[in-house]
């Protein structure tokens, strides 16, 4: 029951709680999302007479690109645990109270941080040796490796920078508290200031591992066989047709965002179950 | 300057250094067509992802059902897929479906250039970011202030425009920075559908001179430059917002 | 496949331990494959079947080599950007991918003689465009594949602006998709694909040039497994075998494999 009225503070307060973000709605996002990627594949997909329908080329290729799809995954999930362990020191090397230490740990977040994904891939990439010699021993650097190695360099820096800024947005008065009640730097930051920080720290770390695995195509450009890779040797060997290039990359979009989503929906699931009440 | 381009010759000769931008005319050319197109589509993006954030934002809020579903729907599908993914799904497949005008060599041509589609699918790409960082900035403003607002008879656009933009751009103001950075970044990706910014032109140099580890590290320490000189500026914004208790 | 791919690495690395500096032919019998750079994108010479596996008459060249040498076979694909890298780097064994033989790539590879296989450069333009001289192209755009030699040429010497994608199926749908006004690629290829009824609008309109034969590439220094890739060349000539492959994938025999043919015959 409404009833009328000008003035806005009569107005019931419901109003202004904005609808949760995601809430029930998945499914029409799901709906409008897959509208939005099949509609210009099926309008784009019409066969030249004589010729097998792209999308019954899309499915005799799908098996060898799904393959190529869970290689990137694996590449996203070595990349994200290597660059959180690096990635979590140097952010506490940011916090440091040894001047030097802060300021070596805030060059390397930084230098990593402004260099773009795809040129540190690149420099993995043709700059690593094939296999290093340590005392005679070969170890084998392959391409998948280098990948991993080129991508959790920005990783690392991020994270780094996720830890900083999680440290620094806790109010200075609960460094004041800890102090006030005696306890040392160690016992505050290990007791009181990190407990806080990973609710903070994990929506923000769990959108790096969203864009870190959306950065796994990269390495198609530095000739990793994944997804993208495959994509583009598949599209070659059909000769090159145009009328393949929509479906085929739709159905890239898509397996992206089978398994991106439900990473999002959970972070967002995430964010409200650590919210701090005010 | 004669000089110094001869220099950069002898170290090529002496050495195997090979900078061949810095000698050769053409490859100079093309390395300064690169910086130049890579700032601009970066300036671009930028302009429009604010922009796109802004009103995405304001969307969400909105008391149509269908309004916010569709600001969701795109945010979420720009926010989960590949960005390079994106970027080929633009230019070959929406390119193809639109229009074309005739162009001067006689022949049809796209509306859009790889330029412009590099423009639009980055700026969509961080905008769905964007509009997600307003949103979470406009949530963190205290709903006593925006009543305090409706009872002094601000209409709603006013409201937004006046006092919780404001309020909440500041708060956002880091998470902004970082989402801007990564969009200069991002605009690397634009060498895959061939738009001659600077990864793109400095693949040609290498291709042509193979001389990978130069040109390599001359391109991280330019990037690392040219977002340093990003990141400066923002964070001395970032300073100068800052109002005293607040957040 | 990736598996397979790791698992060879390891044994590979495992067995080169005791072989730090040996000959590269030693290597590759001792580790029981051989590793081959191809193209797979890049039909017919080198591409991709639905299970992912390499075909093309490079391949089929490849196979001939590791049959002679008795081991088994791996292919990695290149592209024209990465494949002197990983040859140096010492990722692949032997490089056969449609690479063009130049003098400054002598430097960076060991690329034995005779030539293998030779092509020019051409476009594929619509016919409507009414190209007639290189000097046609001067200020349009031209989609490319990047780090093909000819790029800077058809821009430096003709003035078209390159526009240069990672693989053919971008060039080809920029292409019909009217993003340039023409495509500067191998000849062969171009032939193949102007025959094509999908392609029925676009011709191959100017003089092919640069007519240029491609070498295959072994990593410098390594004198033997070069002079043997000598032989195994001159034997492919004299047998017919690079005529018989261009049959078996669907090309015309080009000219120079005939010549060779007729000259070692």
């Amino acid at each position: 029951m409404k009833y009328e009225t000008d003035l806005p503070v009569m107005l019931p307060l419901e109003r202004h709680q904005s609808e949760p973000f995601l809430g029930l709605k998945s499914k029409h996002i799901l709906t409008v999302a897959l509208i939005a990627i099949i509609g210009p594949c099926v309008a784009f997909a019409q066969a030249p007479s004589g010729q097998e329908s792209p999308l019954a080329v899309l499915v005799n290729w799908a098996p060898l690109l799904l393959k190529g799809f869970i290689f990137n995954l694996i590449i996203s999930i070595s990349a994200m645990a290597f660059g959180t362990a690096i990635g979590a020191i140097l952010g506490l090397g940011q916090i440091s109270l040894i001047a030097a230490t802060r300021h070596s740990s805030w060059f390397v977040t930084q230098f990593f941080r402004n260099a773009p994904w795809l040129v540190l891939l690149f420099f993995a990439m043709f700059l690593l040796p094939f296999e290093i010699n340590i005392l005679g021993f070969k170890i084998p650097f392959p391409d998948w490796l280098k990948a991993i190695l080129g991508l959790s360099l920005p990783v690392m820096a991020n994270v780094s920078e996720i830890v900083r800024g999680a440290v620094r947005s806790l109010p200075s008065g609960q460094w004041e508290a800890a102090e006030s009640l005696a306890y040392t730097r160690m016992q505050t930051l290990w007791l009181i200031i990190l407990p806080q920080c990973v609710k903070r720290m994990l929506p923000p770390w769990m959108n790096l591992y969203s864009i870190l695995t959306m950065a796994t195509v990269l390495a198609s450009i530095v000739g990793v066989s994944e997804v993208m890779t495959l994509t583009g040797q598949a599209l070659a060997s059909e000769g090159g047709r145009p009328e393949l290039l929509a479906p085929f990359y739709g159905f890239v979009l898509l397996l992206f965002f089978i398994y991106c989503y439900p990473i999002a929906r959970f972070t967002v699931w995430l964010e409200k179950k650590y919210a701090v009440i005010n | 300057m004669e000089m110094v381009y001869e220099w950069f010759r002898t170290l090529y000769q002496e050495t195997g250094i090979n900078l061949p931008f810095l000698y050769d005319e053409y490859d100079r050319n093309r390395m300064i067509d690169g910086l130049f197109t890579t700032v601009k589509l970066s300036l671009v993006c930028l302009f429009f992802s604010i922009i796109i954030g802004v009103i995405g934002a304001w969307l969400q809020g909105s008391s149509f059902k269908w309004t916010r579903r569709f600001v969701s729907g795109y945010i979420q599908l720009f926010r989960n897929t590949p960005p390079l993914v994106q970027l080929y799904f633009f230019y070959f497949a929406i390119g193809t479906l639109l229009p074309r005008v005739e162009n001067d060599w006689g022949g049809q041509s796209p509306i859009f250039g790889s330029f412009a589609w590099a423009a639009i699918s980055l700026s969509f790409f961080a905008g769905a970011f964007n509009v997600e960082i307003f949103r979470s900035g406009i949530e963190a403003v205290p709903k006593s202030t925006v009543e305090a607002a409706e009872a002094l008879g601000f209409s709603k656009l006013q409201i937004y425009r006046d006092i919780t933009l404001p309020l909440a751009f500041r708060v956002v103001l880091p998470a902004l920075n970082n989402n801007l950075v990564n969009l200069v970044k991002t605009t690397t990706l634009a060498y895959a559908i061939a738009v001659p910014e600077m990864l793109y032109e400095a693949n040609q140099i290498w291709s042509d001179n193979v001389n990978v580890t130069e040109m390599m590290v001359f391109l991280l320490l330019a990037y690392f430059v040219l977002v340093g000189i990003l990141v400066s500026g923002m964070n001395r914004w970032e300073r100068a917002m800052k109002i005293p208790g607040y957040g | 496949m990736k598996i397979k791919t790791l698992a060879a690495t390891l044994v590979v690395s495992a067995l080169s331990i005791s072989a730090a500096t040996a000959d590269i032919l030693d290597t590759i019998k001792e580790r029981g494959t051989l590793i081959v750079g191809t193209k797979a994108d890049y039909k017919p010479y080198g591409f991709l079947d639905t299970s992912g596996a390499v075909i093309g008459i490079e391949p089929d060249l490849a196979k001939d080599v590791a049959d002679k040498l008795g081991v088994d076979i791996e292919f990695v694909p290149v592209v024209s950007s990465n494949r002197m890298q990983f040859l140096e780097q010492g990722k692949i064994d032997l490089m056969i991918a449609t690479m063009t033989d130049k003098p400054d790539r002598r430097e960076v590879v060991l690329i034995p003689d005779p030539n293998y296989y030779s092509s020019g450069t051409n476009v594929l333009a619509l016919k409507s465009l009414g190209l007639k001289e290189w000097e046609d192209l001067r200020g349009k755009p031209v989609c490319g594949i990047q780090g093909a030699f000819y790029n800077k040429a058809t821009s430096q010497t003709y003035g078209a602006e390159i526009v240069a994608f990672k693989g053919t199926a971008e060039a080809y749908s920029a292409l019909k998709g009217g993003n340039c006004a023409a495509f500067v690629y191998d000849d062969s290829a171009i032939v193949a694909k102007a025959a094509d009824p999908d392609w029925a609008d676009y011709e191959m309109p100017l003089q092919t040039i640069d007519d240029a034969p491609w070498g295959l590439a072994v990593a410098l220094g390594e004198e033997k497994f070069g002079q043997m890739m000598s032989e195994m060349i001159i034997e492919w000539h004299k047998t017919g075998r690079i005529l018989e492959l261009e049959t078996k994938w669907g090309v015309t025999n080009t000219p120079f494999a005939q010549a060779m043919h007729d000259k070692y015959k």
